[in-house]
């Protein structure tokens, strides 16, 4: 029998130290009798029957030195040899997506990934070593190349499921960066193929699937979108909910909103198979800062309801922005259309004054500076230190070069991410007449134009918002389009530092940038489980910081880290209020002020974002065919099979066999040695007892005075 | 110092310990009786198996033909017989001289042979301890019955024989007699001492042998003692721990007399073993003293003097 520790049988010597102090045990107590006449005659008797009594008084000694034995065999871990089923170098691959969190398989499947992949380690070969990857959304190494099992599993328990999308692709790249160096390398994937993003990185070794999740398992239902948007009246707001049904049955759920810890409405709403239900909720108090929606069981009395498999997509979570009064200035001699645009704006004033007038005439009675300076046709020598959007500008001025006017501007290719052209359509727009404007460095083509001359474009500019227009809106039919105040709208929302679309959630994992208040040296992060995280940028002077831990679903909340001396943020002290005359030198250092959005961040508020799921792909949970994923692979060798030309045997014929240690049939053997030497051993104590306990109930049935 | 005195009279004086009866005597055993015990034995009388030849006429049948009221048999007159003694109906019917017969009573001498041995001294309650009552209770009784009553200690290879005592008023002084008695330094020659005990017994009468027989030859102690023309009573005392020995482990045992040593391992399967040879040993003793015509009593320590006296020895017809 072969051993993995054959030194341990050294043990063995332990076994003449056992026999010696068993000899040297049998010292006898000497007791004083009246007389040692019977038992002379007894010692007679047992001379008579010396072997068999010789034989009982050794079964302890043999009983002990058959434990020691046994102890010896344990630890040289004797083990049996057989044909290994899996490659000497092993990646496991494991999938925490959030399908994986799915309860068709009790617990989850994730549950049942951790044990399929801990069951294949057993065909492991000998020497054999383990490289372990979580596939989230990102890939993680937890484990690179051992061949400590035991160490292996525990990372292999260690592993948690996440709520975002995961990413195969991303962890067989590392899977084929760890295996490129191994002759004989395998990959094994426990997941349940419902793959979000079906990966295409091809891998240099066989991929083996161990595919968990029931394969009917589709039952879900999940929310899939959520938007707030403020009415018209700028009093209420709505919320706008879609779910899907990704099961093949209908199912009816129930809705439940709530704002701020606050139910405000439920619905009960019947989904079909495969489809999506929207649902508006009116009326949402102004006050409310938070929405929440669940998604439960329609009826929770019913014992037949079958509940959701997957819990992650059933809730999402949606942010109100703070409402401000936003304090705009027209600089031009009036144009209708963008004036109507721009009162649509909610929680937004709006003030003219004729070029002529300015820059004497915008100083404000209250003090406090301009949320946007709208310059049309018109541009200032100096320009002020404020968010500023020039519409047609006639000359060159900081905002850019101007060379001349183009006759009947084309659009040019328009960016499909572009969030200032969101929602906005421009394909039957024409544009009469535009300013030849050069792209300056600080901008970005928002509406590229031929000739190399954009139609618009956006940036920061001296750490303020900026953005022109190359055409006055009335030298084009864009105001008669529904594009046009939605444009305006984006574009203003950009300047002004807060979006006036409906609020995007942040997807879990996603980065998220934060900006800092004036007067704040960083921000205090708390997460949704109740975490905290301080932010402080690396750079003295930052005004933004990147928030990374956002894998929880919920509301994040963060608040501004008050500088040491200066005073508490949120204040308004001269040196936390922007300036309400505009400078006309001013350069708005970037130390001094925030990029885009710093300039609409209310320093006395907390900033919230929330973070949800809302990802179809993700949510449609059915379990997927494993050969998608093991045709990225190359075909299993098998035995007998050369590998590359001109080698010689297979991978497979030179693998070592997967050993099984057999100390599982020797704990056991010890233990009933173990049981049997005890039972030896206290024998007579057992027996007298039971005598005594049997005579004395003998005694108290016998009559008394008899005898 | 207490005064004893001779005759059936009491004692009327003793300076015993506090909290003792007065009566008794200070050197006396704490043990012995006390005095309600002793009026019980009193009513008992010692019942002898077969008549007995002796000196004194008592009130025990006798195997002579004497001058008393009880009839016994008829013999064929001869010359110089006691002509009132003939049988005139006999005379009639058979035409033939016979003359009457009758019992004749005499008193018995009770010898109570203690064994003194180092073994006696040992076991809870302690052997000679419970001998010593034994002994003491048989001789009142004896002493009640106005029979003599003589005390034997076997020691060593001799029997140290007290004086005989006589009436119910010696009582003191046989438990005095009884309390003194220590047992021998070093091994003892049960068979010697026996015999020389055998020896010193003179007509028939009754011999109790109080003794644990852990003797190799004790078997040769009861043909001893059973060939004297007294009837034997053979009292065989072991202790608690004799009969059941509380013994466990690896053990070496030392004999108490001799000091010689033997290894023992004492499991359940040994100890059961002792006590089958025990049973055995005990049972080789009952059966040489019934064909000796003698009396056998296994008795424990731990059986009350109570129980003794009054159930097992009336049962055995030792006592009346």
């Amino acid at each position: 029998m072969p051993f993995n520790s054959p030194l341990a049988l050294l043990g063995l010597l332990f076994v003449p130290a056992v026999v010696a102090m068993y000899l040297l045990r049998l010292r006898r107590t000497p007791t004083v009798v009246p007389s040692t006449l019977l038992w002379q005659r007894l010692a007679a008797d047992v001379e008579a029957n010396a072997p068999w009594q010789k034989l009982k008084r050794s079964l302890l000694l043999l009983l002990q030195l058959l434990l020691v034995v046994i102890l010896a065999l344990l630890a040289a871990r004797p083990f049996v040899e057989r044909p290994a089923g899996l490659a000497r170098d092993l990646v496991v691959i494991i999938d925490t997506s959030a399908s994986m969190s799915a309860t068709d398989v009790p617990p989850d499947r994730l549950s049942a990934a951790r044990e399929a992949a801990k069951d294949a380690l057993k065909d492991l070969p000998a020497g054999g070593k383990v490289s372990v990857i979580e596939a989230g959304r990102t890939a993680r190494i937890v484990a690179t190349g051992t061949s400590d099992i035991g160490r292996v599993r525990q990372a292999i328990d260690s592993i948690r499921p996440t709520v975002s999308r995961g990413d195969l692709g991303d962890a067989l790249a590392l899977a084929q960066q760890l295996a490129v160096q191994s002759g004989d390398a395998e990959i094994l994937i426990a997941t349940d193929a419902a793959l979000a993003v079906p990966p295409t990185t091809r891998v240099d070794a066989p991929i083996r699937v161990l595919r968990v999740g029931d394969p009917k398992g589709s039952r879900n239902q999940a929310i899939v979108a959520l938007a707030v948007r403020t009415a018209p009246s700028a009093v209420t707001r709505s919320v706008f909910i879609s779910v899907a049904n990704f099961d093949l049955e209908y199912a009816t759920r129930r809705l439940e909103v709530w704002g701020d810890d606050h139910l405000i409405e439920t619905r009960t709403i019947p989904i079909d198979a495969q489809q999506r239900a929207d649902v508006i909720v009116d009326d949402v108090p102004a006050d409310v800062t938070t929405i929440e929606v669940r998604l439960v069981a329609a009826d929770d009395s019913d014992p037949d309801a079958r509940p959701d498999l997957l819990a992650a997509d059933d809730r999402a979570w949606a942010v109100v922005p703070p409402q401000r009064t936003r304090n705009v200035l027209v600089i031009g001699n009036g144009d209708p259309y963008l004036e109507t645009a721009l009162s649509y704006l909610p929680n937004s004033r709006l003030f003219g004054l004729t070029p002529a007038e300015y820059p004497a005439g915008a100083v404000r009675k209250d003090g406090t500076s301009w949320d946007l300076i709208i310059f049309e046709g018109y541009v200032p020598a100096t320009l002020p230190a404020t968010p500023i959007l020039a519409i047609a500008p006639p000359t060159s001025s900081g905002l850019g070069e101007v060379g001349g006017v183009d006759k009947d501007p084309a659009i040019g290719s328009l960016g499909t991410d572009e969030p200032i052209l969101r929602y906005v359509d421009l394909s039957t727009t024409h544009i009469a007449e535009a300013q030849h404007v050069t792209l300056p460095s600080w901008a970005r083509a928002v509406i590229p134009g031929t000739k190399g001359a954009p139609l618009l474009y956006a940036g920061v500019r001296a750490g303020l918002p900026a953005a022109v227009m190359a055409f006055e809106p009335r030298q084009s039919d864009l105001p008669l389009q529904v594009a046009f105040p939605i444009l305006i709208a984006n574009l203003t929302g950009e300047l002004l530092g807060g979006s006036a679309a409906p609020t995007a959630a942040v997807r879990p994992g996603d980065p998220v940038a934060l900006t800092i208040p004036p007067g704040a040296i960083g921000l205090h992060v708390v997460r949704p489980d109740g975490t905290a995280t301080d932010l402080i940028p690396g750079a003295a002077g930052g005004t933004s910081v990147t928030f990374t831990q956002s894998d929880l679903l919920g509301v994040y909340t963060a608040t501004p880290i008050a500088a040491p001396s200066s005073s508490p943020s949120g204040s308004d002290g001269p040196s936390a209020a922007p300036s309400a005359t505009p400078t006309p030198s001013a350069t708005g250092s970037a130390g001094s002020s925030a990029p885009s959005g710093a300039q609409g961040v209310d320093p006395s508020q907390p900033i919230r974002f929330a973070v949800d799921l809302f990802d179809v792909d993700e949510s449609a949970i059915a379990p997927g065919p494993p050969r998608v994923l093991e045709d990225l692979g190359k075909p299993q060798p098998s035995p007998g099979a050369s590998g590359a030309p001109g080698a010689g045997s297979s991978a497979v014929d030179t693998r070592p066999n997967a050993r099984d240690e057999i100390w599982i049939p020797i704990v056991f053997i010890a233990l009933i040695a173990l049981c049997i030497e005890w039972t030896l051993y206290h024998r007579d104590a057992v027996l007298r007892g039971w005598r005594g306990v049997t005579g004395r109930l003998g005694r108290l049935r016998r009559p008394a005075g008899s005898g | 110092m207490a005064m004893i005195e001779d005759g059936p009279g009491r004692p009327t004086e003793s300076v015993g310990r506090p909290g003792r009866p007065a009566f008794l005597p200070s050197e006396l055993d704490p043990t012995v009786f006390d005095e309600g015990f002793l009026r019980q034995l009193e009513r008992l009388l010692l019942l002898m198996r077969s008549p007995v030849r002796g000196g004194l006429k008592g009130g025990r049948r006798s195997v002579k033909r004497g001058q008393s009221v009880e009839f016994a048999d008829f013999r064929e007159y001869a010359a110089g017989d006691d002509l009132r003694q003939l049988d005139w109906n006999v005379l009639a019917r058979l035409e033939k001289l016979f003359v009457k017969l009758f019992v004749e009573e005499e008193d018995v001498t009770i010898t109570i042979l203690l064994d003194g041995s180092a073994s006696m001294a040992t076991g809870r309650p302690d052997k000679l301890q419970f001998a010593k009552r034994a002994a003491a209770a048989l001789g009142y009784i004896g002493l009640a019955s106005e029979d003599r009553v003589a005390v034997s200690v076997l020691g060593g290879r001799i029997a140290r024989r007290r004086i005989a005592l006589r009436g119910s008023g010696r009582v003191f002084r046989l438990l005095t007699e009884l309390s003194a008695i220590r047992p021998a330094d070093g091994p003892t020659d049960l068979v010697a001492a026996a015999r020389h005990a055998a020896a010193q017994l003179s007509g028939r009468g009754v011999v109790i042998l109080l003794s644990d027989l852990l003797d190799p030859a004790a078997d040769r102690v009861i043909r001893e003692l059973a060939s004297t023309r007294s009837e034997l009573i053979v009292l065989h005392v072991l202790s608690p721990d004799e009969l059941d020995p509380p013994l466990e482990g690896d053990l070496r045992l030392v004999d108490s007399e001799t000091g010689e040593g033997i290894d023992v391992t004492a499991d359940l399967a040994t100890i059961d073993a002792y006590k089958g040879r025990l049973a055995a040993w005990k049972e080789g003793f009952a059966q040489l003293a019934a064909r000796r015509q003698a009396t056998y009593v296994d008795l424990s320590t731990e059986v009350p003097l109570n129980e003794l006296i009054f159930a097992e020895l009336r049962r055995r017809r030792v006592v009346a």
